[in-house]
Order: structure tokens, then sequence, then C-alpha cells
């Protein structure tokens, strides 16, 4: 009579439908208790979970459905779920007890009836369906309610036009005011999930909503918790109070047991400090911050790596969090790799002038580790903190040079690249390490490094005695180099005949060199310089000297922070995809719904003059400016005015954005469909985002080209390191 | 917003369960799981796939967040623009919904119990991907655990008369929903015991990285609060202590009133039932206003000597604690090409001095290329020394620079946090009522 333990295994076999069919024929005649039935079917869910075809035993399966066993029904329902999509012809056999179902004694019936109903989209089933929901969402038991809620989603999926004239949004709106908070979570769920459609309704919450579901949150589940928190990104503050008591509402989430809740708290927050004015709040916030997301780093290395990969976005904006807390990141010798990198990349990032020293310790115990990745980069991350933390250089080009002794090859071929970047840094400082260098010629094996090696050869080949001779054992394999190295060798041999124009050996050189580049090399680039250099050295030496050894501008790392209007928006979304990836979802992910900070009198000058507005797909191209990557002009407060005037409103902003009744904004809910002017063309959203409208067609290099190791030349003035800067 | 599902895979890399992917094309979760098998085939070391692994094939451009359990892979794909913490949040209440309801994960378990398995996802993942109810002290009413099924199935044979919830002809709607009427989320509706108890057990856990000179980098002491609460009805608890003020950087469980603790700095919660986790918190020393590093209770004096094919060390262990320190255990990775290794154990001080198991013991893994050293019992005097050699396949070896120390230091709190009392209020019965303390500790110490 009990369940055997041990003995469903043996349902995992290859199932025979005829046997299946036979036996559930056989219970039909004599089945005490409707064992032998649930024995059968438990089989047939078995072969289903196993990825089995039990189609064909569709019909058999469906004659049990009236059996009065919850356990039963169940299963009947998981096979109606996996193969009422398939059988459009035979479905309508199953609407009666579909109908019945829905109007059981037991929720759990009535709410199992419609969740399986919605999961089949077929129209008969649909129109069943749209009847019996209308009842449910207003079902006194909150288990069928708030299964209820998420099946309008589903039934949304299926015709959106048609859902909006049923009137299913306005009753999913009026969910949100419900006693219960799960229903309401689940509500705010469903909306969420039809506002983040490229064709659904707008999903926007007022400040009298807002404070609603902020007063449900404590009494939610934690996904509730979730749905909630996630869906104020859809309110806009109008006043710099409205985001700062929100704000003040929201911050105790951060003391959550689950990590998502305070990922999400945390990315609330960042979102209304765009809204605020109070320096000193927004201040307190962000050492609010801190601590959590430390705290998710005691967590296991899935959670880790989100966790990483989000802070590094979010110190980029917002520096003064974490400011103090680098030990944090220290790595340890067994985290994963790919914790190590993340890690590796904060800890470069909170590197200052006080820290320095730890930071430049904890390098040089990593490169001495085993794994080649994490040495390279351990490697590379002491060049860059000795361009980005001047007063530690000196300290980290001894580091470099100890590392260059171990004669590691990886070692010494990162240490050269970041060398190379550091002369550039402090030109005249650390020339005399160049000797030291040389003596490694012969390791160099990559492209990057080689290239590296060439420029060093041909920039300083004024300081080095005996540089012809280097080059000239170099350029031995000239021919069979990439052309990184290639052009790095055109260059090199240039600027050596420039400096060292008398001897002969240089002379042979430079002809050699440029005589291969423009006769027997195919690139046409590397050609077309060749040529170039050719003519120069020929007509006017002088002037070439003068173009060829220009000076450089300074680099400095700190450009290679994301622009400041991409990180604003890239917050948005901060623990989801797009903040792992650090790109914005709608660039990779299809029908994903962009998000912007949208403009109200409260949003901060600062981040509106650096505002990226979101186009629908319906809309007309508009122009769109964006600063360019580079620092942020901090702006004075006095001239928001103008910043507004630069920068056109984002559409979604022209309905009515501060009607106090209307907390949704369906358009196109007036029966006309998507025909009106506001509404959205139907059935065609397989072309989200058409190439013209893409707003962030120039955001391109923000994004794509967000490659922190490479330094980056200063850019207008100077930023300053002021972190008040990003305060606003 | 939502996961689209989640596949169990065995330690082979095929599926054992997986939720129904109605809304997607018949190849969308083989997809990933070829994705993610392939991953883990060209992953150089274990543990070095990255956990959110980017899937763009076809028109489903997808991410798959996967996390080890029990030697299984269970894998959650998520597309569109979702959280991918909610992912692992929603798995690792997944796998404890599992070890509720079968007290072991494992591939047996799953199969033995498969539909049970299948219902809970269905009930806690609706197929738009909404995690739903995870909480196990309402899943309970909703999909019986297996010990209950047969307890039911006997009673009910015993005596036919007996009401049962969801056994036989008609379907009683007084307790189906009643975890859904109740009204608080994670406590169902009229509970009863005979015996009214609460447990807490408060565990601290030290992790520190040791530099090698000696001092420490970084120190921190990560608590928990972990309860066991069997009581009846609706009990309204408050918990406060003595010094509350060593707790910083609290998390709570959804149970704790957050308001309360910021006013008061008092614990007041209506418990669910069972084991669940009260409080997570950071030890914050006292007297230090700054960033300071909580004090490590033994040091480590470590003599390496490499050379070419191997190399020589002694290393010293010593207790800077009162208390005894229980299974503490040294590991140190030898290197790719370790080949063995051999030690010597001896102690000294007030310590009897012998040698033998009491004292210790090493071994060495040639699989893992490790090298473990193991105190049972480590009093607070006297040093253990182990001293030994290694050989390796490689003329220049390259070992971990780092060893890793864990021990555990049972009845006592890095933090000295207290209880100072525990009252119950809107219930009137007496509860027992047990607090235990209890520390661990994993080291990171560099030479």
């Amino acid at each position: 009579m009990s369940t055997q333990q041990g003995q469903d295994a043996k349902f995992f076999q290859r199932g025979k439908i005829e046997e299946f069919r036979a036996e559930l024929q056989a219970a039909e005649a004599k089945d005490k208790k409707f064992q032998k039935r649930k024995t059968v079917l438990k089989k047939i869910v078995a072969n289903i979970t196993m990825g089995n075809d039990m189609s064909p035993l569709f019909h058999d399966v469906i004659q049990c459905i009236g059996t009065p066993l919850l356990e039963i029904k169940k299963m009947v329902y998981l096979f109606l779920v996996s193969y009422g999509r398939s059988k459009p012809d035979q479905i309508h056999l199953v609407i009666p007890s579909f109908l019945q179902d829905c109007n059981d004694r037991n929720p759990l019936i009535r709410a199992l009836a419609i969740r399986t109903m919605s999961y089949i989209p077929i129209p008969v089933v649909t129109e069943a369906l749209t009847d019996q929901l209308r009842h449910c969402l207003k079902d006194r038991d909150p288990y069928v309610r708030k299964t209820a809620a998420i099946c309008v989603a589903k039934v949304y999926t299926a015709d959106p036009r048609k859902a909006e004239r049923k009137g299913f949004v306005e009753l999913l709106r009026d969910m949100l005011i419900d006693e219960n908070a799960t229903v309401v979570s689940n509500a705010v769920a469903a909306l969420s999930e039809i506002g983040d459609r490229q064709d659904g309704v707008i999903f926007k919450l007022n400040l009298t909503i807002a404070n609603k579901l902020l007063s449900a949150l404590g009494e939610s589940s934690e996904w509730g918790q979730i749905y909630i928190l996630d869906s104020l990104l859809r309110y806009v503050p109008e006043q710099h109070a409205d985001a700062e008591m929100m704000a003040e509402r929201v911050i105790v989430q951060l003391q959550h047991a689950n990590s998502a809740v305070v990922l999400t708290t945390i990315k609330v927050l960042l979102y209304l400090m765009n809204y605020m004015g109070d320096r000193r709040l927004i201040d307190y916030i962000c050492r609010k911050m801190g601590p959590p997301l430390v705290t998710l780093l005691s967590s296991g290395p899935e959670v880790q790596y989100v966790a990483l990969r989000n802070i590094l976005l979010i110190i980029q904006r917002r520096p003064t969090v974490l400011k103090n807390d680098v030990k944090a990141f220290f790595c340890k010798y067994n985290d994963p790799i790919y914790v190590k990198l993340a890690k590796l990349e904060i800890m470069y990032r909170l590197a200052r002038e006080e820290n320095a020293r730890e930071v430049l310790a904890e390098l040089e115990e990593y490169a001495s580790e085993v794994d080649v990745d994490f040495v390279r980069k351990a490697v590379r991350s002491i060049g860059r903190l000795a361009i980005k933390v001047e007063p530690a250089a000196d300290k980290c080009i001894e580091s470099l040079l100890k590392l260059i002794e171990t004669k590691v090859t990886y070692v010494v071929q990162e240490a050269v690249i970041v060398t190379k970047d550091i002369f550039r840094r402090y030109p005249g400082k650390y020339e005399g390490i160049i000797p030291k260098i040389c003596e490694n010629l012969d390791a160099l094996d990559e492209p990057e490094a080689k290239a590296a090696m060439v420029w060093i050869l041909g920039q300083f080949a004024d300081k080095i005695d005996n540089a012809e001779e280097l080059l000239d054992d170099l350029v031995y394999s000239f021919l069979d180099e990439p052309a990184e190295v290639q052009l790095a060798h055109l260059t090199a041999v240039v600027k050596l005949f420039i400096y060292k124009s008398q001897s002969e050996v240089t002379k042979a050189l430079v002809h050699k060199v440029l005589k291969w580049a423009t006769e027997d090399i195919d690139n046409p680039d590397l050609r077309d310089r060749g040529f170039m250099y050719w003519r120069m050295l020929a007509m006017n030496p002088a002037v070439a000297a003068e173009i060829v050894l220009a000076e450089k501008p300074a680099i400095t790392t700190d450009s290679d922070r994301m622009d400041r209007g991409a990180l604003d928006q890239l917050l948005l979304h901060t623990g989801t995809l797009g903040s792992i990836y650090h790109k914005n979802p709608e660039t990779f992910i299809r029908n994903a719904a962009g998000r912007a900070l949208i403009d109200s009198p409260a949003l901060n000058a600062n981040s509106r003059a650096v505002l990226v507005s979101l186009a629908r797909p319906q809309l007309p191209p508009m122009a769109i400016s964006v600063s360019g990557p580079g620092p942020v002009e901090p702006t004075r407060p006095s001239q928001p005015s103008e910043a507004t005037n630069s920068v056109p409103l984002p559409t979604i902003m022209e309905s009515s954005r501060s009607d106090e009744r209307d907390l949704l904004d369906v358009e196109g809910d007036d029966g006309a469909g998507g025909d009106s002017g506001e509404g959205y063309p139907e059935g065609d959203d397989d072309g989200p985002v058409t190439k013209a409208a893409d707003p962030y067609a120039s955001l391109g290099g923000a994004f794509g080209g967000y490659v922190t190791d490479v330094p980056q030349p200063v850019a207008g003035g100077s930023r300053g390191g002021d972190l008040d800067d990003l305060l606003l | 917003m939502a996961i689209d599902g989640l596949i169990i895979l065995d330690p082979t890399g095929r599926p054992i369960i997986q939720s129904s992917y109605t809304t997607y094309p018949a190849a969308y979760p083989l997809l990933h799981i070829e994705a993610l098998n392939n991953a883990l085939a060209k992953a150089p070391r274990e543990g070095s796939v990255d956990p959110v692994i980017y899937v763009g094939e076809l028109s489903c451009s997808s991410a798959c967040c996967h996390v080890e359990v029990g030697g299984m892979r269970f894998l959650a794909t998520i597309s569109g623009d979702v959280d991918p913490l909610i992912a692992f949040a929603f798995l690792d209440a997944f796998t404890e919904i599992l070890q509720d309801y079968f007290g072991v994960v494992s591939v047996a378990t799953l199969k033995d119990n498969f539909d049970i398995v299948y219902q809970l996802l269905e009930e806690t993942l609706d197929s738009s991907g909404h995690p739903l109810t995870t909480s196990p002290n309402l899943l309970s009413d909703i999909v019986l655990s297996p010990s209950l099924i047969s307890k039911l199935l006997a009673s009910v044979s015993a005596t036919p008369g007996v009401p049962s919830v969801r056994q036989g002809g008609s379907f009683g709607s007084n307790g189906a929903s009643g975890a859904f009427t109740s009204p608080i989320p994670w406590r169902k509706a009229g509970v009863r015991h005979n015996h009214n108890e609460i447990l807490f057990d408060v565990v601290e856990e030290m992790r520190g990285i040791v530099g090698k000179n000696g001092t420490t980098l970084a120190s921190n002491v990560f608590g928990k609060i972990e309860s066991n609460s069997k009581l009846s009805g609706t009990p309204d608890l408050t918990l406060t202590f003595t010094n509350p003020n060593v707790m910083a950087d609290c998390a709570f469980h959804p149970c704790v009133r957050l308001q309360k603790w910021t006013r008061d700095n008092a614990l007041s919660f209506v418990p669910p039932e069972g084991r669940f986790i009260l409080a997570d918190y950071q030890y914050r020393p006292p007297q230090s206003a700054v960033v300071s590093n909580v004090p490590i209770p033994l040091s480590l004096k470590a003599n390496m000597d490499m050379g070419e094919f191997g190399g020589t060390f002694a290393l010293t262990l010593t207790s800077r604690l009162i208390k005894v320190m229980e299974n503490l255990e040294l590991k140190f990775y030898l290197g790719e090409d370790a080949t063995s290794a051999q030690c010597t154990l001896s102690s000294a001080g007030s310590s009897v001095g012998s040698v033998g198991s009491a004292d210790g013991s090493w071994s060495f893994n040639s699989r893992t290329k490790t090298l473990q050293w193991e105190i049972l019992n480590m009093r607070s005097s006297g040093s253990w020394i182990l001293r030994g050699s290694w050989t390796s396949k490689i003329k220049a070896p390259r070992p971990a620079h780092a060893f890793q120390i864990r021990f555990e230091i049972p009845s006592y709190s890095f933090s000295s946090l207290k209880v100072d009392q525990l009252r119950l209020s809107s219930e009137t019965y007496k509860m027992y009522k047990g607090v235990r303390m209890r520390s661990k500790g994993s080291i990171e110490w560099r030479w």
C-alpha cells in the first residue's frame, strides 16, 4: 500500500507506450483507491522528465482527469503542460474538466486549473481561461488570486491587444492594493513582465502606489520583495524629498539575508540617488551600501562572482562606496580563478596613495603564484598601479624589475608591456632601467610584448648605445612577424635613423625595412606607412624628425573608467546580466527593454547632462546627444536649464506623469488597438530597434571599447580624482 | 525578471530532471546543457568555469547559471535582463528544500522521488520563471514529503475515518491553502507542540590572511545565529543581547522586524517552524573605530628550504588561546609535479611530547598533491612541529606560497556575543530555550 522507496528508480527506463496504455485500460476496470492508475501515471511522468515522447498516450491520460485524487490530477495536469499545445485538435476534450476544476471547492485545484490552462496557448483554451480568470482574480482565496495574477501575464503574451481590451491590465492594477502581500508582489511581477515587453503597456508608478508597495514589502516573501523593489525603478521622483524619503524606507532591506534582495535594494538606491539633492544623505547611503556588498563576499563563489562584477560597476560611479575596504578584495590562494580576476580588477580600482603599499604587496604576492592568467594580470596591474598612483610609481618599478629578474617568460613579457606605458606616463624619469629590460630580448615571443620592446628601442634609441644592433637582431624575423610587430619595427627604425643618421648600420637597417615594407608586404597599412616614411625621410628629414618624434600626450589609466552616462544607465541594470558582461542588455538580449534615467525636476544636473534617452521602436529617429568618453565637467547647479535643452526629453514622459490617480498608462486600451498614433505596431516585435533609432549607436565606444588594460591619452582637462565630482 | 527553468544534471552531465520549458523550443534546454558540459570539459581545473555562462547560439541569447550540489550540477537558465543572483539564490533555496524533504540530496534520492521533485519544481517556479514559494514551512502543506505520504497512507489504511488533508475522495478545502491564508508568509497557522522549545546556535567563522612576515593582512569574523524553533501558535519573540554593538552589518531572516532592530538593537520576530538562520553579522571589535583586524588565535612559523626537485620544511604551530582548538587541519599544496612527502611530528613545551595520533597525523594526497597535517586537540600551551621534505619531478618546484589552516573552537565566540534574554509575548505557555556558541576559522598563512 505504501509507496516503496527505491522502487521509483526503475521507472527510469525507456517507456513502452503500449504497455502503459494497456495498464491504464486495465486500471479502469478495477482500481482500489486508484493506486494502479497512480503507478502508471508516475511511470509516464518519469518518462516525460527524461525527455521521452509520451504524447501518443494523450487520449488515455486525459481519461484520468476526473479521478478524485489530487496526486493523480496533478500528474494529468503535468502531462497536459507538456503535450497540450501539440494537440490542438483534441484539447477541447479536456475543456469541460478544466472548467469544472476552475470552480472546485479546493483553492489548490482552482489554481492548478487556471495555471495549467495558461500554459496551453491554444485559442479554445485561452478563450475558456479568459472567462475563468476574471473570477479567479477576485477569488476569496489568496493562493488562487496570486496564481491568477501570473496567469494574466501569460494571457497577455498570447494576445496583448485582446488582453487589454478585456480589461485585464486594470484588474491587475487593482491587485496592487490587495490585502495579501504575496498577491501584491505577484501582480507587480506580472505587470513588470508586461511592461518589459516592447509591445506592452507602459508600467509606471506614482508616489501613492510606490508607497503602498513599500508597505507591502515587509510582509512579502523574499521573491516578492525583489519584484516590488525592482518595480520602484518605474517610479520617477518629482522632488528631491520624494526620492530621499523613499531611499530611507528602502535602505533597511540592505539587511536582508537573501543576496538577490540586497543587490536589488542597492540598485534602487543607486537609482534614487540620481534624484537627490542632499549631499550628506547621498554620502550616508554610499557608506551604508559598502558593508552589505562585502558581506556578499562571504557567500559561495558564484554569488561572489556576480557581486564582484557589480561592485566593479558601482565603484566607478560611486567611488566612495568601499573606499576603505580594499582588504576585503585580497585574493586567497584557493579562490576560483574567475573570482580572483574580478577581485584584482577591483583592487586596482580602489588603489589610492593611502593604500598603494598594501595593494602592491598583494600584487607581488600574486605574481609568484602558479596560474598563468592570474600572474599575468597581477604583473600588468602592478604597471597600471604605477601609472595610476604617482607616489607609488617608484616602488612599482622596483617590483617590476624584480619580476623581470625571475626570467619566467610570461612574467617578463607582461612586465615589458606595462613598462612601455610607464615610460609614456612619466617621460624622462625611468629610462635608466632600459638596459635591464634589454637583457631579456630573447625571452620575448608574444606579439604584444615584442611590439612594446621594439617601441622602447626606437623611442629611446639615443639613450641606448647599441640600439641599432639590438634592432638589427630583432628585425631578422621581420617578414614572419604579425602586423602589429611589423608596424612597431617600421616606426622604430625610422626613429633610430633620425637619432643616428650617421651610422652606416642604421642606414642599412632603415633601408632594408622600408624596402621590405613597401615591396614584400601585402598589408596595405604597412605598405602605406612605409611609403610615407620613405618620402618624408627623402624630402625633408628635419620635418620628419619633428613628426616622428613629436611630443606624445601623457597617458593616464583614469579615463578607462566608463563614460558617466553609460554608467548611469548600466547601473539601472545592477545585478542583471548586463552588469555581468558590462553591456547594455538590449545590445545582446533579444526583446530586452532598455532602461534609462528619466528626466524630472528632481534629476540632478550632472545626471541630466549625460542623460541617454531611450527610444521605443515605433518612434521616429531622433537626435541624441551623448557626451563622449572622458571626464564629465562638473556643471554648476545654475546651469541645468541649458543642459536640459540640449537633450531631448524621453518621450515616455509625455504621458500624464503627474496624474495622481492614474498609475498605469495603458496606451491604446481604448479599443483602437495599435492603430492610434500613440500605439505600437502589432505583431511585429522581431525587429526590435532599427539601426537608425538605436540610441546606443553613439555609445559604441563606451561599451565595446571598454578595455581597462589599455591606458588612454588624457582627454581635455584633468579629472583630478575628486571623488565629490561623482556625488551628484 | 524571471528564470526560464531549472535543469538537474547527473555527474556525467546527463539530465535527471528538468522543469517544463513549455514556452521554449525543444532544443533550448539541450543547448544550455551542452554549453555547460562543453565548458566543464574544457576547464583546465575543477572550479575554474565561470558560474554564469553566456549562450549566444541560435537567436536566443541567454545565460546558464550553475552550481554543484552533491556531485550533480544544478543549472538555471536565464534569458532577458535577469539578475543572475536571483538564479543563484533560487538554486540555493531549492537545494535547501530538497534537503528538507529528502535529507540527502543525491542522484539516488532525486531519482527515487522524482515525482515529488517535479511537484516541488512546479510549485516553486512557475512557467514564466517567477520563483514562488520557497519557504519549506509553506511548501510542506502543498507538496507532501515522502515520509508524510507514507505516514498518511498508513493512517488511512488503519483508520479509514481519519479526515485526511488531501487523501481520499473529497478534497478538504480547509487545510489546503491554510499556508496562504496565514497572515505571516513564512509561518503556517495553527502549529501545535506538546513541548515548546527554541534553540539558538551562534556560529562564528574567522577568515583571515596572514602575510609573509607574520602580520595579519586581513581578518574578519562572520557570525550566524542558527535557530531551531518548535513553538506553538504565533509566538512573538524578543531577543536581546548584553553587547549588541559587537554585531555589525547584520542581515536578517525576513521574520525579523528591521525597524525595531534599528531603534532598540533588539531582535523582534515571529519565527518560522523548524530550522532557519535568524541573522548573519560581522563582528566589529569594540575598541576600533576604523577597520582593524581581529587577532588570529594561533601562530605558525615556517622554515622553508626550496631545493632542486623538492624541498624541506619545518612548521611550528602554537596556540594563542586558552580554549582548546579542535580538528585543526593544515593543508599545503606542493605543486603539480610533486611526487611524495616524508614528515616527522613532534611537539614541545608543556605537553607530554609523545608522537602519536593524539597529537596529530600527516598525510600526502598524491592526487591533489596536497600535504595535510591534522591535530585533533590543540591545547593552549606548547607547540606542534612538523618537519619534512618533499620531492618533485621538476627541477624548480612551484608549491603554493600559502598554507590553508582550518580549526574549530567549541563553546567559544570571537565576539563574546552574549544573549541577555528571550521574551515571549502573545502566547502563554512556558518554553525551553537554549543558546550555544561555536567558532571556527580558516586562515591563509603565506610564507
